[in-house]
């Protein structure tokens, strides 16, 4: 009897614990999805789904309120291609990536090459390099902008020169590309020299008994060796360079003459002043292809030119 | 020999020194130019050194315009938008580090796919969404598209992945649940990279200017980035009272980015990739 009842009890047990552990079972396996759901969410609402409306609106006429009305085709790409307005912002796109990525690399590479060594003033030198880090784009523009002003502008009197930097088609640009290093130096600077002083002491002192020069030091040891972080900080900036935008707004709106009009701040101008959103996603479209081709390249010159250890 | 080792640090020290100067100048420019009167802006020939040390500008940038409202509304938008962003961002990394379950990489996969589309260019469609939830001029309108941080998932991953399993393993064993042992075991050994993200995202969210400019219209909501470009002082070449809005702006941030300097240095340079 006894047995009997204890068997039964054991059994019902058995039963009872062999359902909560398919409960159980069934909440484990849930439940690491469960963890996802905000940041899928996010990616859905935030990204994936305006990628596709963009790409779909760039193909529709679109009116104020955001619906399509119907579909174009390809009309609005030839449209954009053949407004000189957007020829000049892919123009001037380029011409910004193309004086401020290797200018600023160059810049960076002067400033890390100086201090990554021990020597006296280390510190006070890398604090003065990585300052501008603390200082938002917006404030900084207006600084320069103030800065740069012909009348009132300290540059000019500086260096003993009128330029009208703002007047001048030829020169605006220069402004834009003059801030965006300034912004862009503190964190290119540390990632740079981050890496030189990880480049092993023992193969620079031997180039040095070697007889080799500061030059062929640099060429043949530290460059082959900090080329992934060149790679990295060249291929970040020439996508900010793609989607350049803040400073234009702040500093110039695109003028004078469009000299300084980008391909974001063109779709900025086309999306919320015209309300132009079919245009407007064109233009997004563009970039987005420019930037995706623009990494792709950097990953085929990954294979050729960047040696990693 | 040792002589010569100097003279070469010494071309260096001058040098970075002068780089140094040039690069410091526009900070300067700021907190000189905050100082300065109208007739000091447009003399001929422009000074760097103010004269008197009045705060007028300051008082005026206060009075006239919206600053403090501004500072209050983008110290809002960054405490809850770090916070917020951080949340997603453990939640979402936790279970890639530690859980076993179908279609893991996949869904991580996905979550990262979201760097390869720039922000910027989906503005137009982003604002759209957020107008249609009539969520213009508010709070989370401006935080909304940073609450998904890619770049610092892969890195809490990274973090997570260090600690050993043998911590979860245990906690497996003495019955406790996944967010017991993500809040009270992980949290606590990943702290310094969760503060250090926090701070990021802080700085982020509090330095963007293209989005919070396009949904707030109302000058009540504006974020300090965008309210600064319309305080309406430098039209008239007046830039003292603007730059002495800058000034007080910047000078916290340059005095938290001083004394936490290690710890950025630190948080940049680890993630230098170097061959």
């Amino acid at each position: 009897m006894i047995t009997n009842d204890a068997y039964k009890g054991n059994s019902k047990q058995h039963a009872l614990f062999s359902q909560g552990k398919w409960e159980l079972g069934f909440v484990q396996r849930v439940k690491p999805y469960l963890f996802f759901i905000p940041a899928l969410a996010l990616a859905f609402l935030f990204s994936y789904r305006p990628f596709v409306k963009t790409i779909v609106n760039s193909v529709g006429l679109v009116n104020y309120s955001g619906r399509i009305l119907e579909f174009v085709g390809l009309e609005n790409y030839l449209n954009l291609f053949a407004d000189r307005n957007f020829q000049t912002s892919l123009i001037n796109t380029f011409r910004f990536t193309g004086m401020f990525v290797p200018i600023n690399l160059l810049f960076c590479l002067i400033c890390a090459l100086l201090v990554y060594r021990k020597r006296p003033l280390v510190a006070l030198n890398e604090t003065l390099f990585i300052i501008p880090m603390a200082v938002a784009m917006t404030s900084a523009a207006i600084a320069f902008k103030a800065l740069f002003n012909p009348t009132i502008g300290v540059i000019n009197h500086i260096l003993g020169i009128q330029i009208e930097w703002f007047n001048d088609p030829a020169w605006a640009m220069v402004t834009i590309v003059v801030l965006s290093i300034w912004m862009a130096l503190g964190l290119d600077f540390l990632l740079l020299v981050a890496a030189l002083r990880s480049v092993p002491l023992h193969l620079i002192e031997a180039a040095e008994i070697e007889g080799a020069t500061s030059i062929q030091k640099f060429m043949h040891i530290q460059l082959p060796l900090i080329s992934p972080t060149i790679l990295f900080v060249v291929s970040t900036r020439v996508r900010d360079g793609m989607l350049l935008s803040g400073p234009v707004l702040v500093m110039t709106e695109g003028g004078p003459y469009r000299s300084t009009q980008t391909l974001v701040y063109q779709m900025y101008i086309e999306g919320f002043k015209s309300g132009n959103y079919s245009k407007g996603s064109a233009i997004s479209v563009v970039v987005f292809v420019l930037t995706f081709i623009m990494i792709l390249a950097m990953f085929r010159f990954e294979r050729k030119g960047v040696f990693y250890q | 020999m040792k002589k010569l080792l100097k003279a070469s640090d010494m071309t260096k020290i001058v040098f970075s020194t002068l780089i140094g100067v040039v690069i410091l100048f526009p900070i300067y420019y700021i907190i000189a130019g905050s100082f300065f009167s109208i007739g000091e802006f447009s003399t001929a020939a422009p000074t760097i050194i103010p004269t008197s040390l009045k705060l007028t500008n300051y008082i005026r940038a206060l009075q006239e315009t919206m600053l403090m409202r501004f500072i209050i509304n983008s110290f809002i938008a960054a405490s809850v938008g770090s916070v917020m962003r951080m949340t997603v961002a453990v939640l979402c990394a936790f279970p890639v580090a530690f859980l076993k379950f179908k279609g893991k990489d996949f869904l991580f996969f996905l979550v990262l796919g979201t760097m390869m589309l720039p922000s910027d260019a989906l503005i137009i469609e982003n604002y759209l969404t957020i107008s249609r939830f009539g969520l213009v001029n508010s709070y989370f309108a401006i935080i909304s598209i940073y609450l998904l941080a890619p770049v610092q998932m892969f890195m809490l991953r990274q973090s997570f992945k260090t600690i050993p399993h043998t911590y979860r393993e245990s906690a497996v064993i003495d019955g406790c649940g996944e967010f017991r042992f993500l809040t009270l075991i992980v949290l606590p050994m990943a702290r310094p990279i969760v503060l250090t993200l926090t701070l990021q995202s802080f700085v982020t969210i509090w330095n963007t200017y293209l989005w919070p400019l396009l949904v707030t219209n109302d000058p009540a909501m504006r974020t300090v980035q965008v309210g600064i470009t319309m305080l309406g002082f430098a039209e008239s070449l007046d830039y003292g009272p603007t730059l002495a809005a800058i000034a007080l702006i910047i000078i916290p941030s340059i005095s938290i980015f001083v004394v936490f300097r290690k710890r950025i240095v630190e948080g940049i340079s680890s993630g230098a990739i170097v061959g």
